[in-house]
């Protein structure tokens, strides 16, 4: 039945009812109960189903927003999902960790003066409730391909590839070092942003769509390049960035000073039931500690919410820049305030207090200087301003550089830029060797989930376009790496 | 020093070759003249010849001089003649030597060539020997004695060599055999001469009864040139007049009229349709009377005449056969019927027999004719040309476009009326007998037993009615796949089909086009793309389907059509539907019915081993194989596509396939049905049809409504009624498509390509789609072939296809290209928003870098020239003054962006436009800040609303918007939640009361009508210039020439990127052209016709650039409009939300709180302006050049860089580069100034009047008037609005006492203190914006008329008014008070079409209504007198109630008006009614408008007022 769209006159803004501060910061569960049908289809109905979408403009994935929404709004959830799922391979979770408010939300035109239309959680509504109701269906190609692909990498990238391949009928392969299947789905972002179920129903999907996962892999070390290599007709690396940047500060090498991700595995492989030593030993336990996370990034947001509901006595922020020029979501600091989180603006680390375990933070107070050509505002300290912060646990979230893959993988040939990113040609995702391609966090660094998956699609894209020329060469009879250069 | 002007001669020698050049660069279609007239006739009904006729004539070609063009020498004319009996006596004296005693002649007047003698000898042999051929004897040649010295250069310049020749009848047959003789004699001639290659040859008319005397001088000097006409002998029984106005300004004499047997004042509208099915009517025409010549009168239209000529072709033809002349006017020119209420069935039995036989030449027309036994007056269904009539006491009828063409006594008079919509008078010169309509209509329905043969007719709905339902469907992966191969995307199903189901509507959007032309697109476009739907503008107006439907059918006739001169039951033996949309149960008994005589050509072919040639090939060959085997209907199918079988697109096969069977002679044999899986929305419905397919069944938009209804999604309705849903929305949007081009009937819309191609080949449109226009040729065969397969393989390849989402009506990721894209928004908007020219520049270049979208984009410079340096162009203020921001009305915007554009364009000496709707007093001065929110022009839009004499008087230029680029040749409609009290205050309405735009202008049916407007326009403000907004389409360099003719200053030329604020979406993306075709050849024929250089050239549509800028400047135009770009400088984020008023950023609507969110100031307007004025500036130099001036015109400046794709046949854009040579003038306007036109009495009434305007004494004045006497008051008006203001004199401060007939526009914007009384009678147009002037229009006390029951005052009075009083003891004609929204007035009885659209005030009709009373009226009241009971039947009560007076309040309003009238005109019938007043009170009707019900003060009911009394 038809909805009448434009409703943002006259029905406001509401978001999925978040838990009370008090009964949330006991658990990991999300924080946001889901929609209920009447309630998605209401705020579904506030689009004004824009002539530009720029919700659509700003979405790395380009989803066709508006569409889906006013779907919702008609009740047509199976539709929604189908066009939801069409440009996006695993739109649950982009509603819920995608930084909307920077992305679509953010550009929605209704944002300034009537707040924008909740496109995350309706996405989340969507397709959550196509998983109940059984509309995700394992992909079943029309026809298998004889060409095997190999997949560097359980992530985002290295998933949504995954899946397009195998809607082509190709044979799809995804080594992973860990022993769970998503990255830093499962083991990086905390199970209150986005269960642990969530993730796990994605790969089980994968799984039944005929992609092959080889779990606790790691090039270099269980399996020769060269041999991956022989083994696929095309190579996907995807690997994601992994080496954490660190302060190189007095007191760095104190007990209690610990890099987030590390703590956030931790964290996470407890709530999935796994033995961590550290953990256990309260090495990376913040229950009862005064705790510092220094960084002003989303994963220093997951760091300090991880800590509240540790049973952390404090939990400190301490970030160089303000409010207003933080790389984080605004909406992470909101929920993270709320529950407890003291920011310090305006502060950055000098030294580590402490003798053998850390016992505080030595910081001193920043300003923004005059903005440069591009209008950013560097930060610069403010002579005489030292202060002292109790810390019993320090948590770096600095965010994240590429591993050495070249060395790691003893393959020299793979070009990589200045920052250690593989380069690729964008045009082809094409790394400087021919069949290998690369996507995600490694090609472009530390990024979001929704760009990764993103790559992934346009990765797989270009496999296929490889292939396919290939295929047909080889039908033609001509040498295949004619066409494939 | 070169010369300033050329000699007639050097005119027509530079006009033939710039013609050739034209032709030569591909613009061999160029429309070069339409025309319009005033056309009448005078009549002894007794039949007896009398001088007075003739002279009466004469005189009465002087009294419509101001309907024809005068070129710029003063002298010549657009045409002018008489047609009358032969005075024998005159003749028999010339060749007395040899004629037999009582013999009979007859005369031809023949236009022979001038200056080739040779020729002329051969032309003088050819009717010689044909004459001699046939028996009858040449009694001499007669050099007709003419005085060249009364017309003008370029008239002598191509005057041809004008003889009569003189026949004898030594056969001694009778003058019936006699004159068919001389017509097959006369077809023969013209054939041998078009053979022997003499073009200028041309037989005014050779008969033994009448004679024409025609030419190219003025009206009023027909009687000097040909001085034959003032010989006493010159006598005759009947004279038809007819005084040309042509668009162009090339002298044409044979085009001058009358015509052999009509003169007509009109347009013929669907004239290529009517040529297509005359071409098949040909093949089995056959009369008893032609015998063996039956073949030597074809082909019946002969080439190089006008519409009009080509209608008298056709009448000739069937009158010749032996038809009744006033039975071929009702079959060609048939009065509306289908849906009309009130009717006689013998009547209706009659038209319905007229419509088995023949399509009618639709348009306004109003036509005479006389083939020397009858002599009949008609009009066209909807009436819209005058046509006023008077019967004196000794048997003479005068007919006319005006009343008091010729000075009669008013005593003398015994009737004075009109011809009304559809009617039509005569007179039988034999029986001596004068006609009536009604009288008429009984004596045609009397001839033959047409109601016997009519139940012939088989009515398929009621053979549909006897039979199962079948329903077409598909599983949904096939109906996925189907609709993937022809592109149906998702967009398609929610945006287009869904609403269509759901409203029974078409779906409508708002702002414009800005996706790229259909050639030029990467991406898979429908055949439909590429048609541009034409419309009607300035020559003819387009008529509003959703109130006056009644004049409009799309009854369609299947099977075969019989010989059009046969007059049989054979003929009725038709299968008939009320629509050419087929549902499937419908096309299921389409096919039992036919059974064997239907035949199903599949119109798919194969991927592998089969052209799309060789298909079409194949398609024709199958169907004419059909048609020769007797099949009656064809039908065309693409179902049977599958993976090998591709489908042909339907557009063409269709086109094909007719235009097949139309040079085979044998398209009337059968009927062409399609069924389509392409067809989704009315614009493909109406390509087909428009290409000659005789039904439509969209079978795989019915698959996907009966899937759509299987999931649910039309809850409440069956199946059977979403299905009859959709098909109401395609027939209201047929309706709509042909309303816009001025066409009420689908039979004569059907076949006549009426669309103009953009993109397609030149050689395809000939082959398969002839006639239909194409400039700039594009995609043929192999591009159609490449994406047809693209197409199929996506669709028919290894993966289940999905449906695209879509793109082409809003932006979507991976959808079309649009030329506003999100980015570019954003950096338009930082580089105002920051002053930053640097941003801009990015801006401009990120537009540059886009695909192509327009014409332009496949342009560059040319940079012939040595560069300058920029410090010596022309500066940004003196550029900026160029620039304009095209009409966007309060209402659309919201106030605050409204102002914020005006106070922007005054800061920096630009124009803004107020668009419709008025604008406030307060406005008109500066703030105290020195901010101007006056906009320099205002805009006269069909809806006249807030056009007050104080808001003309505001204005330094006034637009007269004819058409707008987003839906040219539609109304518009301010929907009633967007009336705020502010936007009813301005436009004098209710608030929360919906308010219409019309169509069409009211006051603008034909050429001469704008003329009138201009004229009008120019006396209510003496200073102002006039523009005149059109829509690009091809003929408008014609329309323009005339427009410029008419004396326009400035000629506006919209693209069809045009926005809006509320659209179908179909015309927002299918109709209009871009500026820059419409632009160039504008410009070209204004040049060719030395019209240039007296007319600004203004243009508008999608420019946002410097580039685009300077391209149109170097295409011809010198101001230019920018429009949405201002928007996104004041904020406009492209929502597309306008028709929904939720624009979230305040720009376009009316909500309070979101009006509060506007950010938009003038300083970034300016910036823009500013910005787009520097880049000029830089192209400028790069150019060479210091001013934009030396850039007008300049297209050798310009050249192709890019052809489109490599798979076009040609995409050729010399046609509108090509330079005409402009002779001695500039090619740019030299007015200084404005085109002054000249005075009417109010010259000697200012003069008169000097105490009351200098000294505000009252006075009293008095004058005799004639009906060349036009817009008499409305100088005055001026005048006292700008001394004492619009309201601020007591009524009657000033009285013009006036005896006779005033002109057009009597009391035009009025202002009170005026008071103007008339003794005699008035012309169209009475109280035109009426601003608060008294008029009263009463008979002479000495006229021995009934008052009530004669026609006083013409059609369209009061149109517009907002304040006034009007009194008229007499009947109004049609359309009486339309859009009136604050006049009272009182007259005694209208015509069709009275108080359409008002949206206030108050009329009193003493007297009989016409049809379709009240239609779309939305405020104000009416009270009908209605003795005979019939107003039930006459009124449209779509919007009104009517209910007898119950309220004493309302009773008392009524007597009162009553009473002033009685006192006011002396009327015997207020008087009457007066003194029976409680007697008749019952016999009253009240009309009310329901939007209003609950907002009056006093209630209409008594229920509801006593309630509001409790």
């Amino acid at each position: 039945m038809p909805a009448k769209m434009m409703q943002f006159v006259s029905v406001e803004q509401r978001q999925p009812d978040k838990r009370p501060v008090g009964e949330r910061t006991h658990d990991f569960a999300e924080i946001y109960a889901p929609f209920t049908p009447d309630r998605a289809r209401e705020q579904a109905a506030r689009c004004e189903q824009c002539g530009i979408p720029f919700c659509q403009v700003h979405c790395p994935l380009h989803n066709n927003i508006p569409d889906w929404l006013m779907l919702t709004a008609e009740g047509r959830l199976e539709e929604a999902f189908e066009i939801a799922s069409a440009t996006n391979n695993m739109p649950e979770i982009c509603g819920r960790i995608c930084p909307q408010d920077r992305l679509c939300e953010g550009h929605c035109v209704l944002e300034k003066g009537f707040r924008s239309v909740t496109i995350g959680a309706v996405e989340r509504f969507i397709v959550d409730t196509a998983f109940e109701r059984g509309w995700v269906r394992p992909v079943r190609p029309l026809r298998e391909r004889p060409e095997s692909v190999g997949i560097v990498g359980a992530g985002p990238a290295g998933l949504a590839a995954a899946e397009q391949l195998r809607k082509e009928g190709f044979q799809v392969h995804v080594y992973d070092r860990y022993d769970r299947a998503g990255g830093l789905l499962i083991y990086g972002i905390p199970g209150f942003k986005l269960e642990k179920a969530v993730v796990s129903r994605r790969i089980r999907h994968l799984e039944a769509s005929g992609v092959r996962f080889h779990l606790g892999v790691e090039i270099g070390r269980d399996l020769a390049f060269a041999k991956l290599r022989r083994r696929h007709a095309a190579l996907l690396i995807a690997t994601g960035v992994y080496k954490a940047r660190e302060l190189e500060l007095p007191g760095r090498a104190l007990r209690g000073i610990v890099k987030a991700l590390d703590y956030l595995t931790a964290s996470n492989r407890k709530g999935l039931g796994d033995q961590v030593p550290a953990f256990d030993s309260g090495e990376l336990d913040a229950a009862g500690k005064h705790v510092v996370v220094i960084g002003g990034g989303d994963t220093a947001m997951d760091c300090v919410r991880t800590a509240v509901r540790q049973g952390a006595k404090s939990v400190r922020c301490l970030y160089r820049r303000d409010r207003a020029n933080m790389p984080g979501s605004m909406r992470e600091v909101q929920h993270a305030e709320e529950e407890g989180v003291e920011f310090i603006w305006l502060a950055a680390p000098e030294a580590f207090v402490g003798s053998d375990r850390v016992e505080a933070v030595q910081a001193h107070r920043m300003r923004l200087g005059t903005p440069d050509a591009s209008g950013r505002q560097a930060p610069e300290p403010v002579p005489g301003s030292s202060f002292r912060l109790p810390a019993d646990l320090v948590v770096e979230a600095l965010g994240f550089d590429p591993e050495d893959l070249p060395r790691l993988w003893g393959v020299p040939e793979l070009a990589v830029t200045r920052w250690g990113t593989i380069k690729i040609d964008w045009s082809t995702m094409s790394t400087a060797i021919p069949g290998v391609f690369a996507a995600g966090d490694i090609v472009r660094g530390a990024s979001l989930v929704v760009w990764a998956i993103r790559d992934g699609r346009d990765a797989a894209a270009a496999i296929t376009r490889f292939l396919d020329a290939r295929a047909g060469a080889e039908r033609q009879g001509r040498p295949a790496l004619a066409l494939a250069s | 020093m070169s010369r300033t002007c050329e000699t007639g001669s050097e005119f027509v020698a530079a006009y033939e070759a710039n013609l050739a050049r034209l032709r030569a660069a591909g613009l061999d279609d160029l429309e070069l003249g339409r025309d319009s007239c005033g056309v009448g006739c005078i009549v002894a009904i007794d039949g007896r010849p009398r001088r007075e006729v003739v002279e009466k004539a004469i005189q009465a070609l002087k009294a419509v001089w101001h309907r024809g063009a005068v070129d710029a020498d003063g002298k010549t004319g657009d045409g002018a003649g008489i047609h009358i009996q032969i005075p024998h006596d005159f003749f028999r004296e010339q060749v007395k030597a040899r004629l037999p005693e009582n013999g009979r002649l007859a005369v031809g007047m023949v236009f022979l060539p001038r200056n080739n003698f040779a020729q002329a000898e051969l032309c003088r042999a050819l009717v010689e020997s044909e004459v001699l051929r046939f028996g009858y004897s040449v009694l001499g040649w007669r050099q007709v004695p003419v005085d060249t010295s009364v017309i003008g250069e370029k008239a002598q310049a191509t005057q041809p060599d004008i003889e009569q020749i003189i026949v004898g009848n030594p056969r001694g047959v009778d003058d019936d055999e006699f004159e068919r003789d001389l017509y097959i004699i006369r077809r023969r001639v013209e054939k041998q001469a078009l053979a022997e290659n003499v073009t200028d040859f041309y037989v005014c008319s050779l008969s033994c009864r009448s004679i024409i005397y025609k030419g190219l001088f003025l009206a009023e000097q027909l009687d000097n040139f040909y001085p034959d006409l003032s010989d006493p002998r010159f006598v005759s029984n009947f004279a038809i007049f007819h005084q040309r106005y042509s668009t162009n300004t090339w002298p044409a004499w044979r085009l001058a009229q009358p015509f052999r047997v009509i003169a007509h004042n009109g347009e013929i509208n669907t004239l290529r349709g009517n040529v297509n099915w005359m071409k098949s009517h040909e093949t089995r025409l056959w009369s008893p009377v032609f015998g063996e010549y039956n073949e030597d009168v074809k082909p019946i239209i002969q080439p190089g005449g006008s519409d009009s000529a080509a209608l008298d072709n056709v009448v000739e033809v069937l009158v010749r056969a032996g038809r009744l002349l006033p039975l071929v006017k009702t079959l060609l020119i048939p009065p509306a019927w289908s849906n009309r209420i009130a009717m006689p069935k013998a009547h209706r039995d009659l038209f319905n027999y007229c419509n088995c036989v023949m399509e009618p030449w639709d348009g306004p027309a109003a036509l005479v004719g006389s083939d020397s036994r009858w002599v009949i007056a008609g009009m066209d269904r909807n009436g819209l040309r005058p046509m006023r009539y008077a019967r004196t006491r000794d048997g003479l009828l005068v007919v006319g476009s005006e009343t008091g063409m010729v000075p009669l006594s008013e005593q003398d008079i015994v009737e004075k009326g009109r011809v009304g919509p559809g009617e039509m008078i005569g007179v039988d010169l034999v029986a001596g007998r004068f006609f009536r309509d009604g009288e008429l209509k009984d004596f045609l329905a009397g001839l033959k037993p047409y109601s016997k043969w009519v139940e012939h007719i088989t009515r398929l709905d009621r053979l549909v009615a006897e039979r199962p339902k079948r329903f077409t469907t598909f599983d949904r992966a096939e109906l996925r796949r189907r609709q993937a191969l022809f592109d149906l995307s998702i967009e398609d199903m929610e945006l287009v089909l869904s609403p269509m189901v759901l409203d029974a509507k078409e779906p409508v959007g708002s702002m414009g086009d800005d996706t790229p032309l259909a050639v030029l697109s990467k991406r898979y476009r429908g055949l439909h793309h590429f048609f541009r739907q034409q419309f009607s503008q300035v020559t003819n107006p387009p008529i509003d389907p959703l109130r006056e439907w009644r004049v409009m059918s799309l009854k369609t006739r299947f099977g075969n059509l019989g010989n059009i001169a046969d007059e049989d039951p054979s003929q009725t033996r038709i299968l008939e539907l009320e629509s050419p949309v087929l549902l499937t149960s419908e096309y299921d008994a389409l096919v039992s019915y036919f059974g064997q005589d239907l035949r199903i050509v599949d119109c798919t072919f194969a991927v592998e081993g089969e052209t799309l040639k060789d298909a079409l090939e194949r398609i024709r060959r199958e169907a004419e194989e059909a048609v020769r085997e007797g099949a009656r209907d064809i039908v065309l199918t693409d179902e049977n596509v599958n993976r090998e079988r591709a489908p042909i697109p339907m557009i063409l096969a269709a086109g094909a396939v007719h235009s097949h069977l139309v040079r085979q002679g044998l398209r009337s044999f059968a009927s062409i049905t399609v069924r389509s899986g392409e067809c989704l929305d009315v614009h493909y419905v109406a390509v087909l049809i428009g290409v000659g397919t005789t039904a439509v069944n969209p079978y795989l938009a019915e698959a996907a409504i009966a899937d759509r209804h299987a999931r649910g999604l039309f809850p409440g309705f069956t199946l059977e009624e979403c299905l009859a849903r959709y098909k109401e929305a395609l027939n209201q949007g047929l309706l709509k498509i042909m309303s816009k081009m001025g066409i009420s009937i689908i039979s004569s819309y059907r076949g006549g390509c009426n669309f103009e191609a953009v993109g397609l080949s030149r050689s395809l449109c000939r082959e398969y789609f002839p006639g239909l226009v194409t400039r700039i040729s594009g995609i043929g065969l192999t591009g159609i072939t490449n994406k047809v397969l693209a197409q199929h393989k996506r669709a028919m390849g290894e993966a289940e296809p999905s449906l695209s989402i879509g793109g082409f009506y809003r932006y979507r990721r991976g959808g079309e290209t649009h030329a506003l894209e999100g980015r570019l928004v954003h950096q338009l908007q930082h580089a105002v928003a920051t002053d930053s020219y640097q941003a801009y520049k990015k801006f401009a270049e990120m537009v540059y870098a886009q695909e192509p979208i327009a014409i332009r984009d496949l342009l560059d410079f040319n940079r012939i020239l040595p560069p300058v340096p920029v410090e010596e162009v022309e500066s940004i203020t003196e550029i900026r003054k160029r620039f304009v921001t095209p009409g966007m009305s309060l209402g659309a915007l919201s106030p605050e962006a409204h102002e914020c554009l005006t106070i922007a364009m005054n800061r920096i000496g630009a124009k803004a436009d107020s668009g419709e709707g008025g604008e406030g007093r307060e406005r008109y001065q500066p703030r105290p800040n020195g901010d101007n929110p006056n906009s320099p022009i205002k805009q006269v839009a069909s809806g006249r609303f807030g056009v007050t004499a104080e808001y003309l008087n505001a204005a330094k230029e006034i637009e007269i918007k004819i058409a707008q680029g987003a839906k040219p040749g539609e109304g518009g409609q301010l929907p009633g939640y967007k009336v705020t009290v502010e936007i009813a205050r301005l436009r004098h309405a209710t608030p929360g009361v919906t308010l219409i735009s019309p169509p069409p202008h009211h006051d603008i049916y034909s050429i001469e009508d704008l003329a009138q407007l201009i004229y009008d326009l120019k006396q209510i403000n003496p200073d102002a210039k006039v523009c005149v907004k059109l829509v690009s389409e091809s003929g408008i360099g014609t329309i323009a020439a005339g427009v410029a003719k008419a004396k326009a200053d400035v000629i506006l030329i919209s693209g069809h990127v045009g926005g809006t604020g509320l659209r179908l979406l179909s015309s927002i993306k299918y109709a209009g052209t871009p500026w820059e075709l419409g632009l160039s050849e504008a410009n070209q024929l204004l040049t060719l016709n030395r019209l240039r250089h007296r007319v600004v050239l203004r243009t508008d549509g999608g420019i946002k650039t410097g580039r685009d800028v300077v391209i149109a400047a170097l295409l011809g135009a010198e101001e230019y409009g920018i429009g949405t770009a201002a928007l996104v400088a004041m904020g406009c984020i492209m929502v597309r939300q306008c028709h929904s008023n939720t624009c979230p950023v305040g720009v376009c609507t009316q909500r309070p709180d979101l009006r509060a969110k506007f950010e938009g100031t003038p300083e970034r307007v300016v910036n823009l302006m500013s910005f787009i004025a520097e880049e000029v500036r830089e192209i400028l130099a790069s150019l060479g050049l210091r001013s934009l001036q030396e850039a007008i015109g300049r297209t050798d400046l310009l050249k192709q860089v890019s052809r489109g794709s490599p798979d076009l046949d040609d995409l050729d854009l010399n046609p509108i580069l090509v330079r005409v040579d402009p002779g001695p003038y500039p090619r740019h306007c030299t007015l200084v100034g404005r085109n002054e036109v000249p005075d009417t009495l109010d010259a000697q009434m200012v003069k008169d009047a000097r105490p009351m305007l200098e000294d505000g004494e009252k006075m009293q004045l008095q004058y005799n008037v004639r009906n060349v006497h036009r817009a008499v008051g409305t100088r005055m008006s001026a005048y006292i609005t700008r001394r004492y203001g619009m309201d601020r004199l007591q009524p009657g401060h000033l009285t013009v006492r006036l005896r006779g007939s005033a002109g057009q526009s009597l009391g035009a914007w009025a202002v009170q203190g005026l008071k103007l009384e008339v003794f005699g009678d008035a012309n169209d147009y009475v109280g035109k914006g009426l601003s608060g002037g008294t008029i009263v229009v009463r008979p002479m006390v000495s006229s021995p008329l009934v008052a009530s029951e004669n026609t006083i005052i013409g059609n369209t009075c009061l149109y517009g008014a907002t304040a006034g009083r009007l009194f008229a003891a007499g009947r109004a004609g049609e359309r009486f008070a339309v859009r009136n929204s604050g006049a009272v007035a009182v007259v005694e009885g209208c015509g069709d079409n009275g108080c359409e659209y008002m949206t206030g005030g108050v009329a009193v009709i003493l007297g009989p209504v016409g049809d379709n009373f009240a239609a779309g009226m939305s405020g104000g009241m009416a009270y009908v007198w209605d003795p005979e009971d019939r107003l039930a039947e006459r009124i449209n009560a779509d919007m009104v109630i009517f209910q007898r007076l119950e309220v004493d309040h309302y009773v008392a309003e009524l007597r009162a008006l009553i009473e002033e009238h009685a006192r006011e005109t002396g009327s015997e019938l207020a008087r009457r009614l007066l003194h029976d007043f409680d007697l008749e009170l019952p016999r009253f009707w009240q009309v009310v408008p329901k939007e209003i019900l609950d907002k009056l003060a006093v209630p209409v009911r008594r229920a509801s007022a006593a309630a509001r009394i409790a």
